[in-house]
Order: C-alpha cells, then sequence, then structure tokens
C-alpha cells in the first residue's frame, strides 16, 4: 500500500506531519484571529473567534506529535545529542510557543465572551469590545507564539550548532 | 530534523510557504463548512479573501523556493526521485486547483450562491489532500 521507506522516514514523515498540523493551525487560527479584529459588528466578531476552536485540535496534535517524533528522532541518531544547542534551544522554544498560545486562547476567549454579549444585546459595539480586541498586550501573545512557531521551524531546519 | 546538509533559505522558505498554504486551505474549508450550516456573506468574503491574500502567495513562495532550491540541489530531470516528482506534480496541478477554487470563491462571493460554496469546500479539501500526500511524500522520501 504504501512505497518501501525507512525506519528514519517514517519517523521523520510523523514528525513533519506534526509540524504541518501545529503550524497550519496556527496559521488559520490567525487567520480568524485577524478577520474577528477587523470585523464591524460583535456577532460577526464572536463568530470568527468561534471558529478559532476547531483549529485547537490540530494545534494540540500537532504540537505533541512534533515533540514525541522528534524526540524519537534524536534517539534513533547516534551522531545526534539530546542536549545539542538546537535541540534544547526547539525544548525551550516549544515550551514558550505553548504558554504563549495558550495566554492568547485565553484574552481571545475573554474577548469572544464579550461579543456574544453585546452580539445578543442589540449588535452594536462598545469600548470594552473594542479596548478588548485593540489590547496589544493580549494579541501580542498570539503573535509571539506564532513568532516561537517561526522561530521553532528555522531552528529545526538550520540547527545551530550542529 | 528535516535538513541534513540541504540549503537552508530555499528549504526554509519551501517549507514555510507549504505550512501556511495549508493553513490557509484548512481556514478556506473550515469557512465553506460553516456556510453549509449558517450561510453568511461573512463568510464568502473572508474565503475568497484567504485565498487571494494569503494562499496564492504561498503557494508562490512554496513554489519559487522548491525551484530555487531544486536548481542549488544539482537535478537535473534525468532519473530524479518518486517523491520530488509527486512535489512537482502536486505544486503544479495544485496552482490549477488553488486558482479554480478562488475563482469559484470569487463567484460565490459576488452571487453569495450556496452552491459555489459547496463547490469550494470540495475543492479546498481536495486540495489539502494533494498537499497531504505532498508533505508526506516529501518527507517520508518515497522513492
Amino acid at each position: 500500500m504504501f512505497p518501501p521507506v525507512s525506519t528514519f522516514d517514517w519517523l521523520l514523515m510523523l514528525h513533519i506531519t506534526g509540524a504541518f498540523l501545529l503550524i497550519g493551525g496556527s496559521v488559520a487560527a490567525g487567520i480568524f484571529n485577524t478577520f474577528a479584529m477587523r470585523a464591524e459588528r460583535p456577532s460577526d466578531t464572536a463568530f470568527m473567534l468561534r471558529m478559532v476552536r476547531p483549529t485547537l485540535p490540530l494545534i494540540g496534535i500537532g504540537s505533541i506529535a512534533a515533540l514525541i517524533f522528534g524526540l524519537w528522532l534524536v534517539h534513533e541518531q547516534t551522531e545526534v545529542k539530546l542536549f545539542s544547542f538546537w535541540i534544547v534551544a526547539a525544548l525551550v522554544l516549544w515550551v514558550v510557543m505553548g504558554a504563549l498560545g495558550s495566554a492568547g486562547g485565553k484574552h481571545q476567549e475573554k474577548t469572544r465572551a464579550v461579543a456574544e454579549r453585546l452580539a445578543a444585546a442589540g449588535d452594536t459595539s462598545d469600548d470594552e469590545l473594542r479596548t478588548l480586541l485593540h489590547d496589544t498586550r493580549g494579541n501580542a501573545m498570539s503573535w509571539l507564539a506564532g513568532l516561537a512557531a517561526l522561530l521553532l521551524l528555522i531552528d529545526m531546519i538550520w540547527k545551530p550548532g550542529q | 530534523m528535516i535538513a541534513a546538509g540541504r540549503p537552508f533559505l530555499p528549504l526554509f522558505l519551501h517549507v514555510l510557504g507549504a505550512m501556511v498554504l495549508v493553513g490557509a486551505m484548512l481556514s478556506v474549508l473550515f469557512l465553506t463548512l460553516a456556510a453549509w450550516r449558517k450561510p453568511m456573506a461573512l463568510l464568502s468574503k473572508s474565503a475568497f479573501r484567504t485565498l487571494l491574500i494569503v494562499a496564492v502567495p504561498a503557494w508562490l513562495v512554496m513554489r519559487a523556493a522548491g525551484q530555487w532550491m531544486y536548481s542549488k540541489e544539482g537535478w537535473s530531470g534525468d532519473n530524479d526521485p518518486t517523491w520530488l516528482g509527486i512535489g512537482y506534480l502536486v505544486g503544479d496541478i495544485g496552482l490549477l486547483v488553488l486558482l479554480i477554487t478562488t475563482g469559484v470563491a470569487f463567484w460565490w462571493n459576488r452571487s453569495n450562491k450556496a452552491v459555489a460554496g459547496r463547490i469550494v469546500t470540495g475543492l479546498s479539501l481536495v486540495y489539502l489532500v494533494m498537499l497531504g500526500v505532498a508533505w508526506l511524500a516529501m518527507s517520508g522520501k518515497w522513492s
């Protein structure tokens, strides 16, 4: 059914599949978040922020798969050491990305709850929603999580210190 | 883990373009699926914009960087491996699918006809499957 591939290539394929789900899901979440910020009515904002939800399992499964199969790949290769700079950097970036993404997600959920409330009460925006939508700190969490994912990709391809 | 001894910048741009393209197509798929349950002008407009502003530029980056890497790594077209052929096939046929999807999304955006949205769902799903086959073949180095 499948063309012949080595154990290493299987692991690499699954590791990269995890990375595709993680970054693809993050891009989709970022797109919905951008549309939510630009929406005119609270109902549209709430709708777009609800659209982020189906991307979360992809991001979660992707990040876990990338980590597990990545560590397995390190174990399979005798010439790659677990405490190499680029492996440690990847693990740190993975943790930072998760923490920032989680904080950004909480901010989005809070924004969605306010947008839902306003949508049910006349669908007119107010200062609270506008402040949440353009809150630099809240939004920065999500964009910095995206930046951490980008640095993770650079680290994986560049492999500094190897 | 992706690339030992391969040119960094073209490979990075190729992979990044492909990942952004997958993310854009996922967004379009989710937007069109949402429209099956709740038709809204917002969804057709967002799907069309995502295709035009994110998916098409991402395809360009992915394909141009792929070609850059192809020439840097010295492939000639003679006895190229299967995974490379699959990548080329999905890349080039994918452009056709992507442009047709964008065209139908434009029609959906202008007309708000449900059938147009359903065609976009089908096309984006087909394209995502094609991209999935390409990334599996290229990362697993199918021989």
